[in-house]
């Protein structure tokens, strides 16, 4: 523990290396120097667990909580408790939010619609989601997730950064933290916005759950817009070219690299660096969403929405595109899945605006080989109440928040396919068999990727930080294959 | 990869080595121990294993359950704890292979020679009283010198040569005011032969107002200032009068335990002033949230916890937050000590839900600006009187040619119009109740009351009928309404409706919702008629509070019609969605309406019946009262008067920000205060024992009186006691890393067991007792610091010098970093002659890109503002960046990108990042390539040939003139930028016309063009972006 030798991560990168720049210095970084913040020697096992399964991840991130019941967890028992009350015996003491507290009773909802048992594992999907049902044989199904946090801002802030608290560091940050980028012309993680049209405008998201938090801030997800600009600031200024943008940057890095060289500054050369893939970023992102070489087969799987930037068709249409191009963590946010209110009228937008696009993006990842080294996980911040918020039968009444239980499915590298793990009890209310809490996702995703989420730490403000936070977390080894 | 970043990279890589010398408890052995023992056999009693504790030496030598004495002084052999380390099996060996923590075999051995010796505990160095340290010997004058030559002694090194007088200003303008030197005073300063030259510079920096501006900025970090409440909603509130509290404070040189106080308690303070009031919203800048369903217990215990957070590492350099849910794993901060901690702060008469719809969360109250001076209030209403005068005055060649064109067009209007009512097939509102809206037979869309709503609309487009120009939305009366068109219960607006925003989109399947992405523009707005101060241009301003609406007591249909910017091909895309934004209040949504599209042209007039008559009356015929009338329309309404309106309109803000109150918030105390229980694993939902507010056990005591609680006043006190271990230390090391990138203790918000050991440790505690002792004086300790050998040393180190101390910890050399966002910004302001230099005030939105705010928010769903940004204009856009309004879901961008926190939380220092991001701000963002274009303008004004511009801009932005080879790589561009646009005018003129200040009609716009593109070189300088 020489004092002197004592680096941290954080002013290393900063004061005496590069960002994203100097992609080869930034991943040899990425995979050795964690350590380093407090002299330990630096070994790039140290927080390698297994041999990495995936190399990247694409994370379908439903924003506003899916509702389980109505989409994966249907069962014959609610048929016949539609109508009843909620016991209180199940209910045991759950908190609800401060909408529906106060309500005098609590009706259990049926699913609105049909489903059917689907794929090897007889997992109910609902009729909502006919695409979803037809990649059952490749998903795994977990109906037992669960969560502390019943309303939106704590829930979703835990889903992406592993704590209910501000501050933290996302989870694609962690991987860019921890992985580095494998390509030149992308930031590590990359962030895709949807807009729901079951609920529009839904619930806020915020540039948090793809922040750095604590992390050195390249850490934090780029967002790939669909306006005309999808990345920020990309575009040249009208009336300044490409070759002519070419020859300044030239001239620039002949003045900077004499600077450099003076002056003996490490960081005028990664920022020479930096400007070359800001100019690559210049290319590589048009190329990205132009999407003129995509066959009709093709955009049709994904369905009619794919042609209309900025849906979560399209979107997920890019995030195979980004995968291809070896962006290590691709997340999507798509909103509106908030039903407290007409829950018959929203939810099958909601599905309509997801299921195909979803499903094309497991088919179209399998067929090209994607998907073996390729995670997806679909899920949101929790799931929603079995009683009806408002008026059984209503056509404005809902469900409220539910964090007990609510079910994601995961598939590709690692994952076992055709897959259902965990149970619920007869009201969708309790786990009854195999919880697993969003931190083991946590832990899962780290491990598939090769990485031990006890040993990925940052340390700050006196802890050693982690994704997966100070309470157990554990790989959930039963998904995996 | 390059030679300088690989020697670093190996540095870092080799492992690390003991000195021979005895070890030291600190420096060597805790560390060991804390990282890798302490979390089980450590202060957290709830964690502890086997009963036992090694970070107590009483309790290291009794040992744990097994009755053996873990540690015996002197003898590793029967020293349990050498054993179990060194243990071969894996059941026995410490610390357990299952908790992914392992020693390695020098820190086994580290741990057994510290047996060996003793197993001397020591105390916590940050934990005591700092001891004011003798001067070491030497011939510096300065104190701080002393201490770091003393040390270079040492290592056998020396002092760096002075830098060169051009980089000392350079770097010492940007850490005392955040902008460069301008050419006279660089020229002032190289040209001074007086001994003392450089002291006049420090103080010449230190009296500047911009002094205050510059410090401010990492209080604000710290202090997680911002504009919006944070959380999910993220609503606007209003802060700024503590913001410009802040800037007077580092202004005017209050004493850092007066600063605290006023803090931390102003609201408690023997006959308050507003000020201290004001002062007091520090505590106040925690996130706070309205959103419905939140739990209001959870709510409170999440305000206070940040308040203990911020507290805590701000002042104190705790991290007690990792009290909250147990005990601190490393520093002696048991959970109920965190709970008497927070106790403090649970006095305060706060609400769980609160701050929605712009209105600050209570408490607040309404105050002055601190900054207002009565030299300014003359000079504004000086500048008002003329702006005023300018905007009156008669232009009859503008109001010609706006008549003219007004004319042109309502002489089109109505051209082949066709109107083609849609059948709306779907019609929505994200909270609405389905059964309130209606579709009826006839295709139109009803509401069934008073609304808070944005409705979508789907509409399918008739084909065969040609391009469509545009869609009508026609308001109709129903019973429900009482035969009128809305709902509004507001005077004034009694039955009528306001729609804040009209947004169209067509796409070529039915989208229910409207695309954001790819909303129409709309080049033509009119209305049938309109309320007075609701006309139809006001539905593209997205902003909640304006809009527009008919005649308040319509009976009779009313439409409003918008023209696209482009005609629209129903073919290629058939559907048409269309939202219809009432988001006034007040119940202001409409009872019934219909949706038209339109081929040709609209026969509609943006303008008020009496000037559409009069304009199409011809100005002949106008009478000299209609004349005025006229006149005066086009100075309200022609965009060519905008600019006139909005500096009158800036003026008359800026006067009322110097005279008048405005809200801000505050701390109190609640009539009832609540009570503190300690929250089992800090979940609100598991009080325990109640316990009354005291002082870390670990520090200092502070008695309770006998007669009442402690509160916020006494804690102020306490910390401020003279001999407080951790105030001053954490101030003075703060202030260091300010001018040296990184703090004496490099982890500036720990000082706890888990810290980083000081490098110069008495040199910090000399900091810090000297600091007490001379009245807790900022500037003088800054002064002290920035006149310093060590700080004026070059910044270049040679391969020895980085090899021996790559991250210059010993100090042989000066120190350089990448200017802040706020610097990068304000500099590029600055040079190009756009920087506004106003002190204070409501904060600022300068450009963003499109709509980055609608984009994730509850636009159309809450009453909360900033939903939708709404980007200002005139002096706002240059306005210094520590005034960017500050939304915490979404920072503003072109800072964030520069490691600008997003202000949710406290943050203590910023990392410092180079990403490719950066490049494309300083190289596309339309503030920077605006910039770059004002700064050719003053160059070109400035000097005469190619050379000289050149060089005279080059100073500007480096401190420094080019050198040859840099001349010609830049007169190189010049010549090729010129050649460029000469071939392409539209290029130049395209590129000009970026950003809203005047393009100045005396340059050549190829010229100016080329000379733009070097300027936008100049800008992006590595040399520009860094301090030296």
């Amino acid at each position: 523990m020489n004092a002197p030798l004592m680096l941290d991560r954080r002013a290393f990168l900063g004061r005496s290396a590069c960002g994203m720049g100097g992609i080869a210095l930034h991943t040899l970084l990425a995979e050795g120097m964690s350590m380093a913040a407090r002299g330990e020697e630096v070994s790039p096992e140290m927080f390698r667990s297994v041999a990495p399964k995936a190399k990247r991840v694409i994370f379908l991130f439903q924003s506003g909580g899916p509702s389980h019941m109505d989409l994966f967890d249907g069962k014959e028992s609610l048929e016949k408790l539609h109508g009843s009350n909620l016991p209180d015996s199940v209910r045991d003491g759950q908190r609800v939010t401060g909408m529906t507290s106060g309500q005098a009773n609590f009706p259990v909802l049926k699913p609105i619609a049909p489903g059917k048992k689907c794929g090897p594992a007889g997992v109910w999907i609902s009729d909502l989601l006919p695409w979803t049902q037809k990649i059952a044989g490749d998903i795994c199904v977990v109906r037992s997730m669960h969560t502390e946090a019943i309303n939106h801002d704590p829930a979703i802030t835990l889903a992406n950064t592993g704590s209910m608290q501000l501050g933290h560091a996302s989870a694609g940050a962690w991987v860019s933290y921890g992985l580095g980028s494998t390509n030149q012309n992308f930031p590590a993680f990359m962030v895709l916005i949807s807009q729901g049209t079951g609920k529009n405008p839904d619930q806020p998201i915020f540039s948090r759950l793809w922040g750095s938090g604590y992390l050195p801030s390249q850490h934090q997800g780029v967002i790939l817009g669909a306006g005309a600009e999808p990345v920020l600031y990309l575009d040249n200024p009208p009336g300044v070219t490409r070759p002519q943008r070419r020859a300044a940057l030239d001239d620039l890095a002949a003045l900077n690299g004499r600077f450099g060289e003076q002056a003996a500054d490490p960081e005028t050369l990664a920022r020479i660096h930096a400007y070359e893939m800001a100019f690559r970023m210049q290319a590589s992102v048009p190329e990205l969403t132009d999407l003129s070489g995509e066959s009709e087969e093709t955009l049709d799987l994904y369905g009619p929405e794919v042609r209309k930037p900025g849906t979560f068709a399209a979107n997920c249409l890019l995030a195979r595109r980004l995968a291809e191009r070896d962006v290590r963590f691709i997340q999507l946010f798509h909103r509106g899945w908030d039903q407290h209110v007409a829950i018959t009228r929203q939810l099958p937008n909601q599905c309509r605006d997801t299921d195909q696009p979803s499903a094309a993006l497991v088919m179209d990842l399998k067929r090209r080989g994607l998907l073996e080294d390729t995670l997806v996980i679909w899920g949101g911040e929790f799931g929603r109440t079995v009683y009806s918020q408002g008026q059984l039968g209503s056509a404005s009444s809902g469900r409220d928040h539910h964090g007990r239980c609510f079910s994601m499915w995961l598939a590709g590298a690692g994952i076992k396919p055709g897959h259902v793990h965990g149970e619920t009890d007869d009201f969708c209310w309790n786990i009854t068999k195999d919880p697993v809490h969003l931190r083991d996702l946590h832990a899962t995703l780290l491990d598939q990727l090769g990485i031990d989420h006890n040993r990925l730490v940052y340390p700050f403000r006196g802890l050693d930080q982690k994704l997966t936070g100070v309470e157990p977390a554990r790989v959930v080894k039963e998904i995996l294959s | 990869m390059s030679k300088p970043e690989l020697v670093v990279l190996l540095l870092m890589l080799q492992p690390a080595t003991w000195a021979a010398e005895r070890l030291s408890y600190n420096r060597d052995v805790r560390p060991v121990l804390s990282k890798n023992c302490f979390s089980c056999h450590g202060p957290d009693e709830h964690g502890r294993e086997a009963e036992l504790r090694l970070d107590l030496v009483d309790s290291a030598l009794e040992g744990g359950e097994s009755g053996k004495p873990a540690i015996v002084p002197g003898k590793p052999g029967e020293s349990l704890l050498v054993k179990r380390i060194y243990h071969s099996s894996a059941k026995r060996l410490m610390p357990p292979p299952d908790s992914h923590r392992e020693l390695s075999p020098d820190e086994r051995d580290l741990l057994k020679r510290w047996v060996e010796e003793g197993a001397v505990y020591e105390g916590h160095w940050a934990f005591t009283a700092p001891v004011k340290a003798e001067l070491p010997a030497g011939a510096d004058v300065n104190p701080i010198d002393r201490f770091v030559a003393a040390k270079l002694v040492e290592e056998g090194l020396g002092f760096s040569a002075e830098a060169d007088r051009r980089t000392l200003l350079r770097r010492l303008s940007f850490d005392l005011t955040g902008l460069p030197p301008t050419l006279e005073e660089l020229a002032a300063f190289v040209a001074d032969p007086s001994p003392d030259a450089y002291e006049r510079q420090v103080d010449r920096l230190l009296a500047s107002p911009r002094f205050g501006e510059q410090q401010a900025v990492a209080w604000l970090d710290a202090a997680r200032y911002a504009d919006t409440n944070g959380y999910s909603i993220d609503g606007g509130r209003h802060q700024w009068l503590w913001r410009d509290w802040v800037i007077k404070a580092f202004n005017d040189n209050k004493p850092y335990d007066v600063f605290l106080t006023e803090q931390l308690a102003g609201d408690l303070l023997p006959d308050a002033t507003e000020q201290q009031l004001v002062a007091s919203g520090f505590n106040r800048n925690n996130a706070n949230t309205h959103e419905g369903g939140t739990i209001a217990e959870e709510n409170l215990v999440n305000y206070v916890a940040d308040r203990v957070k911020t507290t805590s590492e701000v002042f104190l350099g705790l991290t007690m937050a990792c009290a909250q849910c147990h005990d601190h794993k490393f520093d002696p901060i048991p959970q109920r000590d965190y709970y008497r901690f927070f106790a403090f702060f649970n006095t305060v008469g706060d609400a769980p839900h609160d701050g929605d719809g712009g209105v600050n969360s209570r408490p607040s109250i309404q105050a002055r600006s601190c900054l207002s001076t009565p030299e300014e209030i003359a000079a504004v209403e000086a500048s008002l009187n003329v702006a005023r005068e300018a905007l009156s005055a008669a232009d009859p060649a503008g109001l010609g040619e706006w008549v003219a064109a007004q004319r042109e067009d309502l002489a089109k209007a109505g051209a082949d119009l066709m109107l083609h009512p849609l059948i709306a097939e779907s019609a929505t509102s994200p909270n609405g109740n389905p059964e309130r809206i209606r579709i009826e037979d006839d295709g139109s869309v009803s509401i069934a009351g008073g609304d808070y709503a944005a409705y979508n609309v789907m509409c399918r487009l008739p084909q065969g009928v040609g391009p469509v120009a545009g869609i009508r939305v026609e308001f109709l009366p129903t019973d429900a309404a009482g035969g009128k068109l809305g709902y509004s219960g507001v005077g004034g607006l009694e039955g009528n409706l306001v729609m804040s925003t009209l947004t169209t989109s067509a796409s070529s399947f039915p989208a229910l919702n409207v695309d954001l992405n790819a909303s129409l523009p709309m080049a033509r707005i009119s209305a049938s008629a309109s309320q007075p101060g609701f006309g139809p241009a006001l539905l593209r301003d997205t902003t909640p509070t304006n809009g527009w609406a008919p005649p308040t007591g319509s009976t009779a249909p009313q439409h409003v019609t918008v023209t696209f910017g482009r005609p629209l091909d129903p073919a290629a895309s058939p559907y048409l969605t269309t939202e219809l934004m009432f988001i006034y209040g007040g119940g202001a949504s409409p009872a019934r309406f219909r949706i038209h599209a339109f081929t040709g042209a609209d026969d509609g007039s943006p303008h008020p019946a009496e000037i559409t008559a009069l304009l199409k009356a011809g100005p002949e015929a106008w009478s000299p009262e209609q004349q005025g009338t006229i006149a005066s329309y086009f100075r309200d309404h022609a965009p060519a008067k905008a600019a006139q309106r909005t500096r009158v309109a800036e003026l008359e803000e800026r006067l009322a920000v110097l005279t008048q109150a405005h809200p801000v918030m505050v701390m109190n105390t609640a009539e009832n205060p609540r009570v503190t229980h300690i929250l089992d694993r800090g979940v609100y939902s598991s009080p325990g024992e109640v316990v009354k507010p005291g002082t870390p056990t670990a520090l200092p005591a502070l008695e309770e009186p006998a007669d009442r609680e402690l509160n916020r006043l006494d804690l102020a006190r306490w910390m401020t006691r003279p001999d407080h271990p951790l105030t001053a230390r954490v101030e003075v090391n703060r202030v260091w890393e300010a001018f040296f990138g990184k703090g004496l203790a490099s982890s500036s918000a720990d000082f706890g067991i888990q810290s980083t050991l000081p490098t110069h440790p008495e040199l910090l505690d000399w900091l810090a007792t000297d600091f007490v002792t001379g009245g807790w004086d900022v500037k003088r300790l800054i002064r002290g610091i920035v006149t310093s050998r060590t700080y004026r040393q070059g910044a270049a180190a040679g391969p020895e010098l980085l090899k021996k101390d790559p991250r210059n910890e010993l100090l042989a050399r000066g120190p350089r970093f990448r200017l802040s966002a706020e610097q990068i910004r304000d500099q590029a302001l600055m040079v190009s002659g756009l920087l506004v230099g106003r002190l204070g005030g409501p904060s600022v939105k300068p450009y963003q890109p499109g709509d980055l705010w609608r984009q994730i928010s509850h636009y159309g769903s809450s009453p909360a503002t900033s939903q939708t940004f709404v980007q200002d204009h005139g002096e706002k856009l240059y306005r210094r960046s520590l005034y960017t309004y500050w939304k915490r879901t979404l920072p503003p961008p072109n800072l964030a990108v520069f490691d600008a926190p997003n202000r949710e939380v406290c943050a203590i220092g910023r990392a410092i990042t180079n990403t490719p991001l950066q490049a494309l701000v300083t190289l596309n963002d339309p503030q920077f390539v605006e910039a770059a274009r004002k700064f050719a303008g003053v160059l070109a004004a400035a000097r005469d040939s190619d050379e000289a511009r050149i060089a005279d801009g080059f100073e500007r932005v480096t401190g420094r003139p080019p050198v040859v080879q840099e001349m010609t790589v830049l007169l190189g561009a010049l010549g090729r930028e010129r050649t460029r646009y000469a071939a392409d005018p539209a290029a130049a003129a395209a590129l000009l016309a970026v950003g809203e200040s005047p393009v100045d009609p005396s340059l050549d716009p190829v010229e100016h063009a080329a000379l733009a593109q070097v300027c936008s070189m100049l800008l992006n300088l590595s040399e520009t972006l860094t301090r030296p």
